[in-house]
C-alpha cells in the first residue's frame, strides 16, 4: 500500500489553485444507484432517530400518557411541560444554559489553544525523551475519574475554586484533555512536511510555521477539537456535580438529573422538555460548526 | 476549619493522605450563636417540587433570623451521595444534611456527624416521641432528626379489579395465600392482558425487613449484626417464584424493568400489573402518574403479627465538620418545630414526624396525602428495626442482585440466601 | 519515507537530529502545568490509596497489597471483566466500522451530505441525558419497539433491556448507535487528505478504487488508528450509559456490570475507595497493556506523511 502511494505523491508543493475534486464530479451519473443510496441512508436515519423523536414528541405529552405510549402520533397536545421544566428550580432554565454556556466557552478556548501547541511539540520537535512524555500524557487519561476526584477535589477546595467554574475551565487551560492533544498530533503529522521546510528556508521560526503553517492546515482538526469539547463539556456531570454547590451556578446537567427523584416522584414530562431545550445548542452548535469540518487542505493550503 | 491544609504541597500529598477526612470541630461545650453574620449552608436530594420548597422555607427562617444566611443546594439522589461523601472526605461538608436511613451510620459512625445533645440550647426535641427520637440514634447519641415517616403499604389499582369483575380484597386480614389467589385470578380473569402483582419483596430493605418479621425474625439484630435467618429469605423468594410459576405474578423481566422505570414508569403506574408495594408516601406520585383508582391497603399478614414498622423516611443532621453548629440547630429546630415552617414543607418530606407538625398539616392535605395519613394512623407498627449498619449502605442493589438472579434461574432461593448473607456480613465486618 | 512505528518515531530524530528543548519547552508549558499542578497529585494520592483501607470518611490505613490480592477471590470483579472486555471487543470494532463505512459514503459527494452528517450524529448529542434511560427502554423493553418490530415478522420478542442474556448487547447497540462521534472525526481526517495526491494518482490513470485503495485509505490510517485507540480507551472506562440505562447497579443480574461501574459501587456506594483505587490501577495496567500493543502493531499498519 505505502510503495504504491509513493509512487503516487508528487515531490513538488502543490499547485497555487485547486479544482474541483475529481471524485466530486463523478456524483450525479447514475440516477437508480443514487436513489437506492438515498432511500437506504434515510432507512438508517429513521431507526436512528426514531429514540430522539419520542423523547421530541414525548415532551409535548401529559405526564400520564409518556410511559404508556411508545408510538409517535400525538393526540393531544401538552405544552405545559416547557413552561414547567422552564421555571421548575428557583432560577429559570436559561441560568443553566448560560452557565453551561460559559463553562463550555472556557473549555474549548482552553482546548484549542493549549492541546494544539502541545499537539504541535509532540508531533514537529524533537526533545528529551520525548516518547515517554507522551506514554504519559496518554496514561493521564486512563484513570477513571472516580478516584481521583477526592484528591482533586481537596487541591482545588485549598485553591478556593470550589464552587466557581475554575476547576472546570483551567485544566481545559493546561490541556489535560490528552484525547485532544493525541488527535492533533495524528493531524499535523498528516500534514506535508515539505510545507513546513519550505517555510523554513523562508526563515520562519517555529512560533510562525505554528501560526502561519499548521494552525491553518489543521481547521478540521481543530473543529472536531471544538465540536467534542462542547458536546463533553455541556454532558459532563460527574466533575460538575461535585465543583458546583450554589444553585445559582447548576449546569444543564445538573438541573436536568435534579428532575429525576424516584422516591418521591419525577415530573417526566418537564425533563424530558427540558432535555429537548439542552439538545438545540448542541445540535446548533453542529450544524453551524460542522462547516469547518470541511474546510481540508484542499482549499486552505498552498499558500 | 473549612478547606483546611490537606495537602501541604504536591510534593507531600502523598505522605499528607491519611490526613484526608481528619477531624472537624469536634463539638464540645461551647456552642453559640454568633454576633457576625453567619452563612451556613444545606443540602438536599429531591427534585424540583422539593427545592421549591425548601427554597420557601429558607427565605421565611431568614426573614426570623436577618443574622443568618442559608445556602440551599439540590442534588439528585446518586450524585448527592458521590458529593456528600467528597467533600466531607475534604472536610468541607455542608452544615445542614438531608440524611437517609441506609447512610446514617456510615456517617454517623465516622465521627462526621455533630452530637445533637451539644446543640440542645438551639434544638428542642421535647416535641417528638421517644420512640421516633430512637430512630435518629446511634448507641443512645442522638446524630439525627427524623423529618417524616413513612411505612410499606399494599397498593391496589382499583379500576383493573372493577374492569375484570375481582372483587376487592379486605385489605386488612387478609394473608400471603389469599394474596396469592387473588392476583391469580386477576391475571386470568384479564385473559393475560395484565398480571395480579410484581414482585412481594427482595427489592429493598423494608420488604425483607417485613417479611423477616413476620417470621419472628429481623434483618438486622441491635448491635448491628445481620440476624436474618437464610431461610426466612428463602422463603420469600419461593414464595415470589410461584406467583410467577402460577401465571399470578409478572415475569422477571418486567419486574426488572419496571424497577429500573421508577414510580412513573413502573408496572404499576402503567396499570400492567393490579397489586403492588410500596410507601404509603409514594401514592400521590403514582396517582399522578396512573391517572387510576389506586389505594392503599394493610400488607397481607400484618393483621396477626403487627409486623409493620414505621420507617423515618428521612433526617436532618448537622455535620461535625460545620463551624457554625448553633446556627444551624436552629434552622433544623425552624425547619422541625415550627408551624410556619410546616405550612410550606407540608408533607413533600413524609408525614412529619413531629406530631404537633402532623396534626397542624392534617387539616389541609389533597387526596393522596390524606391517604397516606389515613394509612399511617390505621396501620398495626411493631417496634422500630434496628438502624441500618455501616456497611449496608450498597444493601438494595445487593438484594436486588441476588433477587434477579433467583427470579432469572441462576441460583436457586436457598444457595442465593446464604450467598447474600454472606456478602452482606463481609460488607459490615469489613465496615466496622 | 516508510511506515515506522508512531513511538519510534517521535523517539527519534527526524532530518534533523538536533534537540529543540527550548521550544519544545515553550509549546508544552501549559500542558507541563497542568500534568505537574493538577493531574499527577491527584493520579499518585491515587497510587497510594490503593495500598490502604480508606472509606472516605475516616483516615486511610495502609493495608499493604491486602487490596490487590482480595482482586483474586473477588467474583464481582471477574464478573466485570468479563462484561468489560465482551464490550470492548464488540462494540469497538462495529461502531468503528460503520463510522468509517459511513463517513466513506457520506464524503464521496452524496447530495444533502450536511443533512445526514447530522442526522447521524444527533444520537451522540445525547450523551448522558437521564433521557436515554427511558428511550431505551422505549425501544428494548418487553413492550418496546423492537418488538413490535419483530412482531411483524411474526417472531416473538422478550424483555430485551431486563434479562440477563440480553441486557448487555442493548447497551453494545446504544454505543453503536452514538457512532457519529468517531464518523466525525473520520469525515475530518478524510478532508484533511491533500487533493493533490488524488490529482497526481488520476493523472496517472488510476481508478476511483485505485486512488481509494492508494491514496484515501494509507492517509487515512492515522486517523483510524487515533480512533481505535481512543474508542478502545473509552470502551474500557465506559461508565454513564450503564449507570444510566440500569440505575447505578449494572443489574439485571450484573450482567451489565461494567468495571468502572463496580470500582464506582465499591468507592463511593460502599466506602471503600482504597480498593476502588486499587481497581482504578489494575484498569490502567489493562488499558496501557492494550494501547502499548496497539502502538506496537501500528508500525506494520499506519503511514505518517512526515
Amino acid at each position: 500500500m505505502t510503495d504504491t502511494f509513493a509512487k503516487a505523491t508528487p515531490a513538488t508543493a502543490p499547485p497555487a489553485s485547486n479544482p474541483a475534486p475529481p471524485r466530486r464530479a463523478r456524483g450525479g451519473f447514475r440516477p437508480v444507484r443514487s436513489v437506492v443510496k438515498h432511500a437506504l441512508l434515510i432507512l438508517c436515519v429513521l431507526v436512528m432517530l426514531y429514540p430522539v423523536l419520542w423523547m421530541v414528541v414525548s415532551s409535548l405529552r401529559p405526564n400520564d400518557v409518556i410511559f404508556r405510549d411508545p408510538s409517535l402520533l400525538l393526540n393531544d397536545l401538552e405544552t405545559g411541560n416547557y413552561a414547567e421544566g422552564w421555571n421548575a428550580f428557583a432560577d429559570p432554565f436559561s441560568v443553566y444554559l448560560v452557565n453551561s454556556s460559559i463553562v463550555v466557552l472556557g473549555a474549548i478556548l482552553g482546548n484549542l489553544v493549549s492541546c494544539s501547541m502541545a499537539a504541535y511539540a509532540f508531533a514537529r520537535l524533537e526533545f528529551t525523551a520525548k516518547r515517554w512524555w507522551f506514554a504519559i500524557m496518554l496514561l493521564t487519561i486512563m484513570l477513571p475519574i472516580h478516584v481521583i476526584i477526592v484528591p482533586q477535589y481537596v487541591l482545588f477546595a485549598q485553591l478556593g475554586w470550589v464552587n466557581t467554574f475554575l476547576p472546570l475551565i483551567v485544566p481545559k487551560l493546561l490541556a489535560t484533555d490528552a484525547f485532544f492533544v493525541f488527535l492533533m498530533v495524528q493531524f499535523i503529522r498528516g500534514v506535508p512536511i515539505e510545507l513546513d521546510e519550505a517555510a523554513r528556508i523562508d526563515g520562519a521560526g517555529h512560533p510562525r510555521i505554528f501560526a502561519q503553517i499548521i494552525l491553518p492546515l489543521m481547521v478540521p482538526a481543530l473543529a472536531t477539537t471544538a465540536i467534542f469539547t462542547f458536546i463533553w463539556t455541556w454532558n459532563d456531570f460527574f466533575s460538575q456535580l461535585i465543583y458546583l454547590t450554589d444553585p445559582d451556578i447548576y449546569t444543564v446537567p445538573l438541573a436536568l438529573r435534579a428532575f429525576v427523584d424516584a422516591q418521591s416522584g419525577t415530573n417526566w414530562g418537564a425533563a424530558l422538555a427540558m432535555s429537548v431545550v439542552s439538545l438545540v445548542p448542541i445540535f446548533l452548535v453542529f450544524l453551524f460548526g460542522q462547516r469547518f469540518l470541511l474546510r481540508g487542505i484542499a482549499t486552505t493550503g498552498g499558500k | 476549619m473549612q478547606r483546611r491544609l490537606i495537602f501541604k504541597g504536591l510534593g507531600a500529598s502523598a505522605v499528607a493522605l491519611p490526613g484526608l477526612a481528619a477531624c472537624g470541630t469536634g463539638g464540645g461545650g461551647d456552642v453559640e450563636l454568633s454576633d457576625e453574620p453567619v452563612t451556613i449552608r444545606m443540602t438536599w436530594w429531591g427534585a424540583d417540587t422539593r427545592a421549591e420548597l425548601t427554597n420557601q422555607v429558607i427565605a421565611a427562617f431568614q426573614e426570623e433570623h436577618p443574622n443568618i444566611t442559608v445556602k440551599g443546594e439540590f442534588k439528585d439522589w446518586a450524585g448527592y451521595w458521590d458529593a456528600l461523601a467528597t467533600t466531607t472526605a475534604a472536610n468541607d461538608s455542608p452544615d445542614v444534611i438531608q440524611m437517609d436511613e441506609l447512610y446514617l451510620s456510615s456517617y454517623g459512625d465516622r465521627g462526621t456527624l455533630l452530637d445533637l445533645a451539644d446543640t440542645s440550647d438551639f434544638l428542642d426535641t421535647s416535641g417528638f416521641e421517644a420512640a421516633t427520637l430512637e430512630t435518629g440514634q446511634i448507641d443512645g447519641t442522638q446524630y439525627a432528626i427524623p423529618i417524616g415517616a413513612g411505612m410499606l403499604a399494599c397498593v391496589i389499582n382499583a379500576d383493573l379489579f372493577t374492569q375484570y369483575g375481582v372483587e376487592l380484597p379486605d385489605g386488612i386480614t387478609w394473608t400471603w395465600d389469599d394474596y396469592a389467589a387473588i392476583a391469580k385470578q386477576l391475571s386470568e380473569k384479564s385473559g393475560g392482558a395484565i398480571h395480579g402483582t410484581g414482585l412481594t419483596g427482595g427489592t429493598d430493605a423494608g420488604s425483607i425487613r417485613y417479611w423477616a418479621r413476620l417470621h419472628g425474625n429481623e434483618l438486622y439484630g441491635e448491635n448491628g449484626d445481620v440476624t436474618l435467618d437464610p431461610a426466612v429469605l428463602a422463603a420469600l423468594w419461593e414464595y415470589n417464584l410461584d406467583l410467577i410459576e402460577s401465571g399470578a405474578g409478572e415475569s422477571p423481566a418486567q419486574s426488572v424493568e419496571s424497577q429500573s422505570a421508577g414510580i412513573e414508569g413502573g408496572s404499576l403506574a402503567t396499570g400492567k400489573i393490579a397489586m403492588g408495594f410500596g410507601y404509603n408516601t409514594q401514592i400521590t406520585p403514582l396517582l399522578a402518574a396512573s391517572g387510576a383508582d389506586l389505594r392503599l391497603l394493610q400488607l397481607p399478614g400484618n393483621a396477626e403479627a403487627a409486623a409493620n414498622f414505621i420507617k423515618p423516611s428521612m433526617y436532618w443532621v448537622v455535620s461535625s465538620q460545620s463551624e457554625h453548629p448553633a446556627e444551624a440547630a436552629t434552622l433544623l429546630d425552624f425547619l422541625v418545630n415550627h408551624e410556619a415552617a410546616a405550612d410550606i414543607l407540608g408533607t413533600e418530606r413524609g408525614i412529619p414526624a413531629n406530631p404537633a407538625m402532623r396534626e397542624h398539616v392534617a387539616a389541609d392535605l389533597d387526596a393522596g396525602e390524606q391517604m397516606a395519613v389515613d394509612y399511617i394512623e390505621s396501620a398495626a407498627a411493631g417496634p422500630a428495626v434496628a438502624l441500618t449498619p455501616p456497611g449496608g449502605s450498597g444493601f438494595d442493589p445487593m438484594i436486588q442482585r441476588y433477587t434477579q438472579e433467583v427470579m432469572f434461574g441462576e441460583r436457586t432461593p436457598q444457595e442465593a440466601a446464604e450467598a447474600f448473607i454472606d456478602e452482606l456480613k463481609t460488607e459490615i465486618d469489613a465496615a466496622a | 519515507m516508510s511506515a515506522t512505528s508512531e513511538l519510534r518515531n517521535l523517539g527519534k530524530g527526524g532530518a534533523t537530529a538536533k534537540r529543540q528543548n527550548k521550544t519544545a519547552f515553550f509549546f508544552l508549558l501549559p500542558w507541563f502545568l497542568g500534568l505537574f499542578v493538577i493531574t499527577i497529585g491527584p493520579m499518585l494520592a491515587s497510587l497510594v490509596l490503593s495500598f490502604t483501607d480508606y472509606n472516605l470518611l475516616q483516615p486511610a490505613e495502609f493495608n499493604g497489597l491486602e487490596n490487590f490480592s482480595r482482586m483474586l477471590g473477588d467474583e464481582r470483579l471477574h464478573q466485570s471483566l468479563g462484561v468489560t472486555f465482551t464490550y470492548v471487543l464488540v462494540s469497538v470494532p462495529v461502531q468503528l466500522g460503520l463510522a468509517l463505512g459511513l463517513a466513506i459514503v457520506l464524503d464521496r459527494g452524496v447530495r444533502g451530505l450536511a443533512f445526514y452528517r447530522s442526522m447521524f450524529y444527533l444520537p451522540s448529542l445525547l450523551g448522558a441525558s437521564v433521557a436515554i434511560a427511558v428511550l431505551w427502554r422505549m425501544v428494548f423493553g418487553a413492550d418496546g419497539l423492537f418488538n413490535d418490530g419483530l412482531a411483524l415478522f411474526g417472531i416473538e420478542g422478550r424483555g430485551w433491556i431486563s434479562e440477563p442474556e440480553t441486557a448487555l448487547g442493548t447497551l453494545i447497540t446504544l454505543n453503536v448507535w452514538t457512532f457519529g462521534s468517531p464518523m466525525v472525526i473520520f469525515l475530518a481526517g478524510l478532508r484533511q487528505i491533500p487533493r493533490m495526491y488524488y490529482e497526481a494518482a488520476s493523472v496517472d490513470g488510476a481508478s476511483r478504487w485505485r486512488q481509494f485503495v492508494s491514496v484515501t485509505l494509507p492517509l487515512l490510517t492515522p486517523i483510524i488508528f487515533f480512533n481505535l485507540v481512543l474508542q478502545i480507551i473509552h470502551a474500557f472506562q465506559s461508565f454513564t450509559q450503564a449507570f444510566i440505562v440500569s440505575g447505578g447497579t449494572g443489574g439485571p443480574a450484573d450482567s451489565t456490570l461494567f468495571y468502572t461501574l463496580y470500582l464506582y459501587q465499591r468507592g463511593f456506594g460502599n466506602f471503600d475507595m482504597g480498593y476502588a483505587s486499587a481497581l482504578a490501577w489494575l484498569l490502567l495496567l489493562i488499558v496501557g497493556a492494550f494501547t502499548a500493543i496497539n502502538f506496537w502493531a501500528s508500525k506494520y499498519w499506519v503511514f505518517y506523511n512526515d
